[in-house]
């Protein structure tokens, strides 16, 4: 379903889930091309006079963030069929990150928890920096958090926060 | 950058408000700032083996959220020599306020978790004190948790007890490596604890049992029993051996060799 929506609205035509999957992994060197096939094929959408102005770099950062954020869902997609959707044992509403919760957490997302906490809002990148293991890695930690209720997740422009709501909940 | 230490054990009884401000008064003689709180809140205690004046506000109302961290901190530099520093912040020995502090919800103790996580900004970074020591509550209590969470080394006090021995060995196994926190033992009230051989003896069979550097052996003092709590060694008796052995430890702290 996310992938069908993503599919209309960036590329237009009717390719299978596998060449999408292929398109957001390699999300960077292939933007050229799809703002180019987006242009060629709804010229209704992008004005051919503005491609060479400011709006197509509009258009492009749009993309891509549409990309990047198919893309930390995907990479929560591919953890959860890794974990086989173990970890999700809460309803998705807010749920206190306490420290009986992050005891009861598994390992792996126990460390993201942990270094959440102490830095009180960070990126993938930030966290990735302080665990030692790969942003891809820490995006997907922190997703499934957010999916299960522990995190909040917040973009401003190209990155996205994450942190625990401590205030609101509750 | 400053430190956050937890002092925390299994069972209660072990010395950990005695080792707490003895450690605190060391490092302030050393000419260092401290900042001691009391998060043992179903039993305080520093209220009055410090002998303080009221607190403005306690702990708890930090906590709460109803106060700043300066309105609960104590200066008590005054009673250690030196140029250090050394700062309270007393839990409410009121009824009320230990029946409140344990009826508290994990929502309570996740902003709890918050606050206490942010004294790190506020008094280590902005201050620019050296340290900040939480004397906790024994066993798994949320307080206790919450310290050792936001803790960069912790302290596990403990005795010869056998049920000490057992609970703090899983204590070790199924809290700390789970939050993998760099934890330093300290075996209180050992028989025999100034003999070398006595102290080689131990040392190996901490290694044995729990797995985790030994800080220090604590022989049985009569004299600390003698004190009744009402006396801080490392100010009031600094050629006490007691003294020395918590003057070692701040030494193993300091040159990060417990790990």
């Amino acid at each position: 379903m996310l992938f069908s929506f993503f599919a209309s609205e960036v590329t237009g035509d009717g390719c299978s889930d596998d060449s999408y999957y292929y398109v957001v992994r390699l999300n960077k060197p292939a933007l050229p091309i799809l703002y180019t096939r987006k242009t060629l094929t709804r010229g209704k959408n992008v004005n051919k006079e503005e491609a060479f102005g400011r709006k197509p770099l509009t258009v492009l950062e749009k993309i891509r963030e549409n990309l990047e954020r198919l893309n930390d869902k995907m990479e929560v997609m591919i953890e959860l069929q890794k974990t086989g959707r173990k970890d999700i044992t809460q309803p998705l509403a807010d749920t206190p990150l306490d420290v009986m919760t992050l005891l009861s957490m598994p390992d792996h997302l126990r460390k993201t928890a942990m270094t959440i906490c102490r830095c009180g809002r960070a990126t993938a990148e930030e966290i990735s920096e302080q665990t030692s293991r790969a942003r891809a890695v820490e995006s997907a930690y922190l997703n499934q958090l957010v999916i299960m209720g522990y995190l909040k997740k917040e973009r401003k422009g190209r990155k996205a926060y994450f942190y625990a709501d401590r205030e609101t909940q509750g | 950058m400053g430190k956050i230490i937890a002092v925390h054990s299994y069972k209660g009884g072990t010395g950990k408000t005695l080792m707490s401000v003895n450690l605190a008064t060391t490092f302030a003689k050393q000419g260092k700032k401290v900042v001691l709180f009391d998060l043992d809140f179903r039993a305080p205690s520093l209220f009055s083996i410090l002998n303080m004046p009221k607190a403005e506000c306690w702990l708890n109302d930090y906590l709460n959220g109803t106060c700043d961290i300066n309105q609960v901190l104590v200066d008590m530099s005054d009673k250690i020599p030196g140029n250090g520093k050394f700062l309270v912040g007393l839990a409410s020995p009121a009824t009320e306020a230990i029946r409140d502090m344990s009826a508290k919800d994990r929502k309570w103790e996740m902003r709890a978790l918050g606050r206490l996580l942010s004294l790190r900004n506020s008094i280590l970074n902005e201050k620019g004190f050296d340290y900040i020591i939480f004397d906790t509550s024994p066993g798994l209590q949320y307080s206790s948790i919450n310290a050792i969470v936001t803790a960069d080394f912790v302290i596990v006090a403990t005795t010869g007890d056998r049920s000490d021995v057992d609970g703090t060995r899983r204590m070790l196994r199924e809290l700390y490596n789970l939050f993998e926190k760099k934890t330093g033992l300290v075996i209180n009230k050992v028989l025999d604890g100034s003999s070398l051989s006595k102290r080689q003896e131990m040392t190996k069979k901490v290694r044995e049992i729990y797995q985790v550097p030994l800080l220090g052996l604590v022989p049985c003092f009569c004299d600390i029993l003698r004190a009744e709590g009402g006396l801080i060694f490392c100010t009031d008796k600094p050629d006490h051996p007691f003294t020395k052995i918590l003057g070692e430890m701040t030494q193993k702290i300091e040159r990060n060799e417990v790990s």
